[in-house]
């Protein structure tokens, strides 16, 4: 049984680290908690629900392409959503107190969450299962090859956003911004450029999330975005928010503890005591598990 | 002192804060009492909260928890047949405590992750509400079958009416707007700011930081539980659902759009996120009843856009984001 | 005195006035209008629920419009969203008492919504019947203008209990429940049963509403070897609940109550959901011509809805105050006593009230899944 709950953490944590990365791009760059975030991903998942029923028979034929298709459709859909409320929401709020973007964004997820609700709908949409899941048991184990699919993604995603940001010009461009704004500008960096950049991965890898968690769990609803977006911001502050490496391992963290406290302990006080372990983690490592000492200021 | 010069202005304001409730009672709106009300109960929380955002600068996401903790307190007393004035010292001292109980490990944590901390422990103190079945009767809610929570008396007076809620929530709000600008004047006040302003600088002055920012805190959490207390006497229900993270949010949207730091503008925040709602239930009626929401959530990003310093920012913090230019 | 000091302090209280003039302006349309008000949770975690229940209100009142009933008044359905909140549902039953024209209320969902805002309706004599929250304190407070028409969770928990026992032959089951006054009541109900029968509970859990992952708790369930899944709760949690517990190989039935007897069970759930058992109040409609009738006007003017599980208690509970109005002509005060008295026949069988107001209405269906629909069983 601890294996069998090894793996439903795994998967778990797989959506939450995949989910947390937006956070903590956004943070790490402009230093605000995107509460639109899980908005983003919610959306994300309303993409591909459409792109899954509306595609044509011939794209469906080709298994493969038909996936792509579906994911880049809603991942691109989500970046440019991101992308629109940066420079709606966010830009203009620049220069202002840090709470001010803070309440932007709180705005906008109220907006986004009640509009889906009110012109898509307020019942839950069952997902098109159009994935040929696939199950094995191993020693007992169920596993199933959506889980393994996911798995895979969130870790190569980490893999290639790592490797972006410390091997390619953008992505060290993007360290830069977020280390300075001003003197990232006077290296002849654009930062309004390297903000969309930001925007549009961290939103992409949001609607990412919101694909999956439609396909894994089979339905979707307008307000699908609020728990595990707090859940995976919970997972970006414990691994160290700003960090790719800590928003990853928090998640899984989170993933993992939430599966072992419901298997062992009881589901009823599951978030009790996650929250708990997030006051402990932060009480003796105040940033958070790969977080650096900032100093800052509201 | 600022005080004297505005004093006409105020003489106004008291007046209209006095009289109009009455007389649209006499008018037989209740509806419209019954909303100035929460105004005054969120205009406490408000002004409680600001302490700890306001002067400290300690973001706090969960404040709403020590208003359940003061509702729950309250309503556990009065069933227990503790009066409402023998059992509010016993609900702030509870509040007062828990606030210092939490307070103690995580205050030197700084700005974004105090704020989850705070969010964190709104939500224990969520859950635990709804778990705790022998306590708090669980997601059924305080009073129990056969339980009553008891009136508030005046003497040989019983609160009944809106009204007369209102005029009670009034006192508790000028008192609680009393204690922030006694607060924000004195040497606490000075050294909360220095605080805010520069932690290094202010341990170099000599103020000590971690009882400074716990007096805040507690003092923010007291203010907080009593607005419970007052909120369970009057709905004479308490239930987990009115303490969601939303609340705590909706509560920190009130202060920065009104206007962080300065009392007058947390009043015009939460006159407007609280009025707002009920200004578009009335005008968009039957017909447009599910778009209430869509409007409400773009007209806090439109605010916060065309006034990103709030509505009426303290003169001191409107002075400073002009001279900093903003650079986060 | 600074002159932008005074500005702005002016136009604060300008606008605070002009606030009050709007707040206080509303509740006063011309004579004749007579409303009945639905309040429920339009927007929201649980929108789906309440945005169901103002259909089905609709559809009544658009009935009765043109029924030609009501000759003397125009009638009209005011509908109010209380966000599942008690401040707002305390707000809105404040406003509703300050109308004249609304002379009913059906609603409010969350009984943490009724129970409040029934005692400010009770002030004004305003006539209640929540067709949804089951708290049994709603009705034990001694308020005269207070009717429910969905069941205690006492009668429909026993009812479940029972048959999982008798007809079943369950001895061992795990419960679950979602940790609101609905879910938890309906366990605590089937659990008091399902022991005093000699059944085995074999664990006993809380998940969150819009929790979506429930394998870590399917799995230590099944490592109990439970012969029924009992949960009490709605169908978006039940509907992932049963399906995953299928996925993880714990191939026993999922017993519910109401809250998930929608077609929209088993588009969340799929397939696994095939033979899952719920309870609900009411003869099944194929048996009453009156509430297939409801079915297929529902399904005509609502084409691209399902039926959430409340709809047919509000279609019902705005028909009854309807009656009232149209029998006392419109009196507040004499409309409470004719409820009170009242045997009406709708939707759900032979409705009347108990001294309490609760409904005598006790008669439950069994209902089973089959081709992904709800079928009753005998």
């Amino acid at each position: 049984m601890f294996f069998q709950q090894l793996v439903n953490g795994i998967t778990l944590g797989s959506i939450y680290a995949l989910f947390a990365l937006g956070y903590t791009m956004v943070y790490g760059i402009l230093l605000m908690i995107n509460f639109a975030h899980s908005e983003i991903f919610m959306v994300g998942a309303y993409l591909g629900f459409w792109a899954l029923s509306l595609l044509p028979v011939w794209v469906q034929g080709w298994t493969p392409g038909y996936f792509i298709l579906v994911f880049a459709i809603a991942m691109m859909g989500a970046g440019l959503l991101a992308v629109t409320i940066e420079r709606v929401a966010y830009r203009p709020l620049r220069r202002a107190s840090r709470l001010a973007p803070l309440i932007s964004a709180i705005g906008v997820s109220i907006f986004l969450q009640n509009l889906v609700q009110v012109t898509v709908s307020a019942q839950s949409q069952p997902y098109p299962d159009t994935f040929k899941i696939s199950h094995y048991e191993f020693f007992g184990v169920q596993v199933n090859s959506l889980q393994i699919f996911i798995f895979a993604l969130a870790i190569s995603a980490m893999v290639l956003l790592q490797v972006f940001i410390t091997k390619t010009r953008l992505g060290k461009a993007m360290r830069a911004t977020a280390q300075n704004h001003t003197v990232s500008q006077l290296m002849g960096i654009n930062v309004n450029f390297i903000i969309t950049v930001t925007f549009l991965i961290g939103g992409a890898l949001g609607g990412l999330a919101g694909v999956l968690n439609g396909m894994y769990y089979g339905s979707i609803k307008f307000n699908m975005g609020f728990f595990p977006g707090l859940k995976a911001f919970t997972a970006a502050v414990v691994g160290g928010i700003g960090n790719i490496k800590g928003a990853m391992v928090g998640g899984f963290l989170l993933g993992i503890i939430e599966a072992l406290t419901v298997g062992y302990i009881s589901s009823a006080y599951k978030d009790i005591i996650l929250f708990a372990v997030l006051i402990l983690v932060l009480i003796f490592r105040p940033t958070g598990i790969f977080g650096e000492e900032v100093t800052e200021k509201i | 002192m600022t005080l004297p010069r505005r004093w006409p202005l105020i003489a106004i304001g008291l007046l209209v804060v006095l009289i109009l409730p009455l007389v649209l009672n006499q008018l037989g709106n209740l509806y419209a009492v019954r909303v100035i009300g929460l105004v005054g109960i969120y205009c406490i929380l408000g002004v409680g909260l600001n302490i700890t955002i306001g002067y400290t600068g300690l973001l706090d996401l969960g404040y709403i928890a020590f208003y359940a903790i003061g509702a729950y307190t309250a309503a556990i007393l009065s069933i227990a047949g503790i009066s409402f004035w023998l059992g509010l010292p016993i609900v702030m001292v509870v509040g007062g405590a828990i606030r210092l109980g939490l307070g103690a490990p995580i205050l030197r944590l700084r700005g974004d992750y105090l704020a989850i901390v705070t969010l964190g422990f709104g939500e224990i103190v969520r859950l635990v509400l709804i778990n705790l079945d022998a306590i708090t009767n669980g997601p059924k809610g305080l009073p129990r079958v056969g339980e009553k929570i008891a009136d508030v008396k005046l003497f040989a007076f019983t609160l009944t009416e809106n009204i007369h809620f209102y005029y009670l929530i009034l006192v508790f709000l000028l008192i609680a707007i009393f204690i922030s600008h006694r607060l924000e004047h004195s040497r606490l006040g000075r050294a909360l700011i220095a605080i805010r302003e520069d932690e290094l600088a202010a341990t170099l002055s000599g103020i000590n930081i971690a009882r400074t920012k716990a007096v805040a805190f507690v003092i923010s959490g007291i203010i907080g539980a009593v607005a419970g207390d007052i909120y369970v006497h009057w709905n004479q229900f308490v239930s987990p659902e009115s303490f969601t993270f939303w609340e705590s949010v909706l509560l920190v949207s009130m202060l920065v759009i009104g206007g962080m730091g300065n009392v007058w503008g947390i009043l015009l925040g939460v006159v407007l996120l609280v009025a707002v709602p009920e200004v578009l239930r009335s005008t968009l009626g039957t017909a447009f009843v599910d778009y209430r929401m869509i409007a409400f959530g773009l007209l806090m990003v439109v605010i916060i856009i065309f006034r990103p310093q709030g509505l009426l920012p303290s003169r001191r913090r409107a002075l400073e984001l002009e001279a900093a230019g903003g650079e986060p | 005195m600074k002159a932008h000091t005074v500005f702005r302090l002016t136009l604060t209280f300008i606008f605070l006035l002009g606030i009050l003039v709007v707040i206080s302006g509303c509740g006063q349309k011309g004579p004749r209008v007579v409303k009945v008000a639905l309040v429920a949770p339009l927007t929201g975690d649980i929108a789906a629920h309440g945005q169901g229940m103002k259909r089905a209100a609709q559809l009544a009142i658009e009935e009765a419009v043109q029924s030609n009933r009501f000759k003397d008044f125009k009638l009209e359905l005011a509908a109010f969203d209380d966000r599942g909140d008690p401040k707002e549902a305390v707000t809105i039953a404040n406003q509703i008492i300050s109308d004249p024209a609304i002379l009913g209320i059906v609603g409010h969902l969350n009984s943490g919504c009724s129970i409040p805002a029934s005692q400010v309706y009770a002030k004004r004599n305003v006539l209640m019947i929540t067709p949804a929250s089951t708290n049994p304190k709603l009705t034990q407070q001694g308020l005269r203008n207070v009717f429910r028409l969905c069941t205690t969770d006492d009668v429909q928990g026993k009812f479940a209990a029972d048959y999982a026992v008798d007809n079943l032959k369950i001895e061992k089951a795990a419960l679950v429940h979602d940790k609101t006054a609905y879910g938890q009541g309906l366990t605590e109900e089937f659990r008091k049963e399902f022991l005093a029968r000699n059944g085995q509970v074999l664990s006993f859990d809380g998940i969150d509403v819009g929790e979506k992952d429930f394998k870590a708790l399917i799995t230590r369930i099944k490592g109990e070897s439970p012969q029924l899944l009992y949960f009490g709760g709605m169908h978006p949690e039940c509907g992932l609940l049963s399906k995953q517990a299928k996925e993880l190989g714990l191939s026993v039935p999922v017993f519910s109550g109401d809250g998930i007897v929608t077609p929209e069970y088993a588009k969340i759930g799929g397939p696994a959901t095939e033979g899952d058992y719920a309870s609900m109040i009411g003869s099944p409609p194929e048996k009453l011509p009156a509430a297939s009738k409801f079915v297929a006007n529902y399904h005509q003017r609502y084409p691209k809805n399902d039926m959430q599980p409340y709809d047919p208690y509000t279609y019902e509970a705005i028909n009854i105050i309807l009656d009232a109005i149209e029998k006392t002509g419109g009196d507040r005060n004499k409309m409470i006593d004719y409820i009170a008295k009242v045997t009406y026949s709708g939707i759900l069988g032979e409705s009347s009230f108990d001294e309490r107001g609760d409904t005598r209405n006790k008669t439950i269906t069994i209902y089973t899944v089959r081709n992904g629909l709800f079928k009753y069983v005998d």
